[in-house]
């Protein structure tokens, strides 16, 4: 029997050949590295866990566009607008409802993920069932982005008041926290709520792409016409692909407004549009893993670096882009690890 | 059993230009269930185009397609392949970032093995080293793993476009026998090729292409007993030696 049946999909996720960790010395450094997060906050104060908090919040947006680009070939510079539909509905939703606050947190978590997954459904369609050619999609994706940005801030003014909540164009809004009843998630609790989830998202996605739907999805990164003569509906695959990762941009989204507990049009700006884009890209596209650890790593950069009055952090980014596309393609974390096992290598020769 | 008397893939007055060339010419073509067939003709008769035209990979321009009795002429490509066609392209196009059981896997729609993609991935010497990047085959053998991968979507008509194109006389001869013992069992095959060898060996039934038209059908015999067929293929090779 040439083929074994396949194992469970976590023991896959965690055995499957489409993400680097695959092994013991790999799962060691993911226990290790999970740990660290687990026991930070015993050393830390509240304000510095809420700071780290914010360097992970990116991730199930950084995810996403890891299996939509890195492994289905899908480029998507807009997955900031999925962001910020499901932080703008939350803060509409949850703004509404601050007479029942656990209700609108529920209501708002909903209805933002569901905005983004929608609106992603109905873009998505478009561009896929039109069959545009690859190349366009980063530019329509990207056009959706700025299109946003431009409406929202549009929204100044009273005539822009969904209820009790006011749009606030350029001012931006205010957003409630995520509340259950008599618990508001803020400092530790924010913390863990925001490493738990970059945590089931990481599994999830690691699941889906050593499943056979992800086997599917690689196969049409590298030949659309060959899989569909498989038997495979594209247009239908890319379409599922383009929803999960705005929905889990949505999530970011989520963890992001409801951190800072406001929002603005700038989320969904040129400059924000295309830092996806580079954390994924630095980190190495088809590696979840690693695309998890960079994104991670570069807001922390960003963040330390502009919260000390740098104005350059998103040069500095840019520049590292540019040097990891020209010295490592596939991206610092393959490259690092392909330089470790060289030297083991060399080592064991000598 | 195969019912010689029914036919499984029926194309009626199929017709496709591109620009000012005729690539199909009012085709009208029947196989019948369990039959082998070869399509041969020069270089540009249309063979390819046939085929895209038979897997819905160009819309025809008019003309209709029935598989089984039933019209797929409005069907996309992935829909007529579940429906039953199964294909390889003239040009090798195995997934060449998977390993062989990968590309098998994603062939194999999540559904069980059928025992021709068995017999045939056995009789290639293929059921060894599947997680080998198929990048480590060699060109005979990607050839062999992409008939395979057609095998594994359980097809009840297999299209092979040029299956042999750069192979050595054995590995051809391999073939022939592969694709003869899939057939024995039941399968419906059409087969484009070039070389004269192999369709000798391989077809009950030969159809001749000819600037989008069907010039000729018969047996071997009947076709390399035609004045007229050898011309078009007299004119090929002499085209193909200048
Ligand atoms: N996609 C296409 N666009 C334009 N012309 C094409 C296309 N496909 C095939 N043709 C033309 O149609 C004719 C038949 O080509 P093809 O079917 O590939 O022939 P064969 O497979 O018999 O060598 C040729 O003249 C070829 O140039
Ligand atoms: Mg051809």
């Amino acid at each position: 029997m040439p083929q074994k049946r396949r194992p469970n999909p976590l023991r896959a996720a965690f055995t499957g050949p489409h993400d680097i960790g695959r092994t013991p010395p790999g799962w060691a450094l993911m226990g290790l590295i999970l740990l660290g997060f687990l026991l930070y906050p015993a050393t830390a104060s509240a304000f510095s866990a809420t700071n780290v908090a914010y360097y992970l919040l990116n991730i199930p947006m950084a995810l996403g566009l890891s299996l939509l680009w890195g492994y289905g070939g899908i480029l998507s510079f807009g997955q900031v607008a999925f962001f910020a539909v499901a932080g703008y509905v939350y803060g509409v939703v949850a703004g509404n409802m601050t007479a029942d606050p656990t209700l609108g947190s529920i209501l708002g978590i909903l209805a933002g993920l569901g905005a983004a997954g929608l609106l992603a459904l109905i873009f998505g369609y478009f561009i896929f069932y039109a069959r545009v050619a690859a190349w366009i999609v980063p530019i329509l994706t990207l056009v959706l982005a700025l299109l946003l940005s431009t409406f929202l801030g549009l929204t100044a003014g009273s005539a822009w008041k969904v209820g009790d909540v006011a749009l606030g164009g350029y001012n931006g809004m205010n957003i409630p926290s995520l509340q259950i009843g008599n618990f508001i998630f803020q400092d530790y609790a924010f913390y863990y709520l925001t490493v738990a989830t970059v945590v089931l998202c990481f599994i999830g996605l690691r699941i889906r792409v050593n499943s056979h739907r992800g086997q599917v999805l690689i196969a049409l990164r590298e030949d659309p016409l060959r899989t569909e003569l498989l038997g495979y509906d594209v247009r239908l695959e890319q379409l599922v692909a383009f929803v999960i990762a705005a929905v889990l941009s949505g999530i970011s989204g989520l963890l992001y407004v409801t951190w800072g507990n406001y929002i603005t049009p700038s989320v969904t700006s040129l400059a924000q549009a295309s830092l996806p884009v580079i954390w994924v890209a630095v980190g190495g596209r088809d590696s979840l893993f690693a695309v998890m650890i960079l994104t991670f790593l570069l807001n922390q950069l960003t963040y330390v670096l502009s919260s000390a009055g740098n104005q350059y952090a998103l040069i500095i980014t840019g520049v590292l882009l540019v040097a990891v596309m020209l010295f490592a393609p596939e991206g610092l974390i393959p490259r690092l690890i392909e330089l470790g096992r060289k030297a083991l290598r060399l080592k064991e020769a000598t | 059993m195969p019912d010689p008397a029914k036919t499984i893939l029926h194309a009626i007055g199929l017709q496709k230009r591109f620009g000012g060339v005729v690539a199909a010419r009012d085709v009208d073509f029947a196989l019948t269930e369990g039959e082998l067939r070869c399509v041969i003709g020069p270089n540009g008769a249309g063979k390819s185009t046939f085929f895209a035209l038979l897997a819905g990979i160009q819309p025809p321009d008019a003309g209709r397609i029935e598989l089984e009795g039933e019209d797929i002429t409005r069907l996309k490509p992935f829909q007529r392949v579940r429906k039953g066609l199964g294909l390889t392209f003239q040009t090798n196009r195995t997934f060449h970032a998977m390993t062989l059981r990968q590309n098998l896997d994603t062939a194999g729609r999540g559904g069980e093995e059928p025992a021709p993609f068995r017999a045939a991935l056995t009789a290639f010497g293929l059921d060894r080293g599947l997680d080998r990047p198929v990048t480590a085959l060699a060109h005979h053998e990607r050839q062999w793993l992409e008939i395979c991968m057609a095998l594994r979507g359980r097809p009840s008509v297999l299209l092979l476009d040029e299956p042999t194109a750069g192979m050595s006389p054995v590995e051809t001869r391999r073939t022939s026998d592969v694709l003869r013992e899939l057939n024995s069992g039941g399968l419906s095959i059409i087969v484009v090729e070039h070389d004269i060898a192999f369709v000798r060996a391989t077809a009950q039934m030969v159809t001749v292409l000819h600037q989008g038209a069907i010039f000729a059908e018969g047996t071997m015999a009947e076709i390399t007993a035609r004045e007229d067929v050898r011309a078009i293929y007299l004119g090929k090779v002499r085209e193909e030696t200048a």
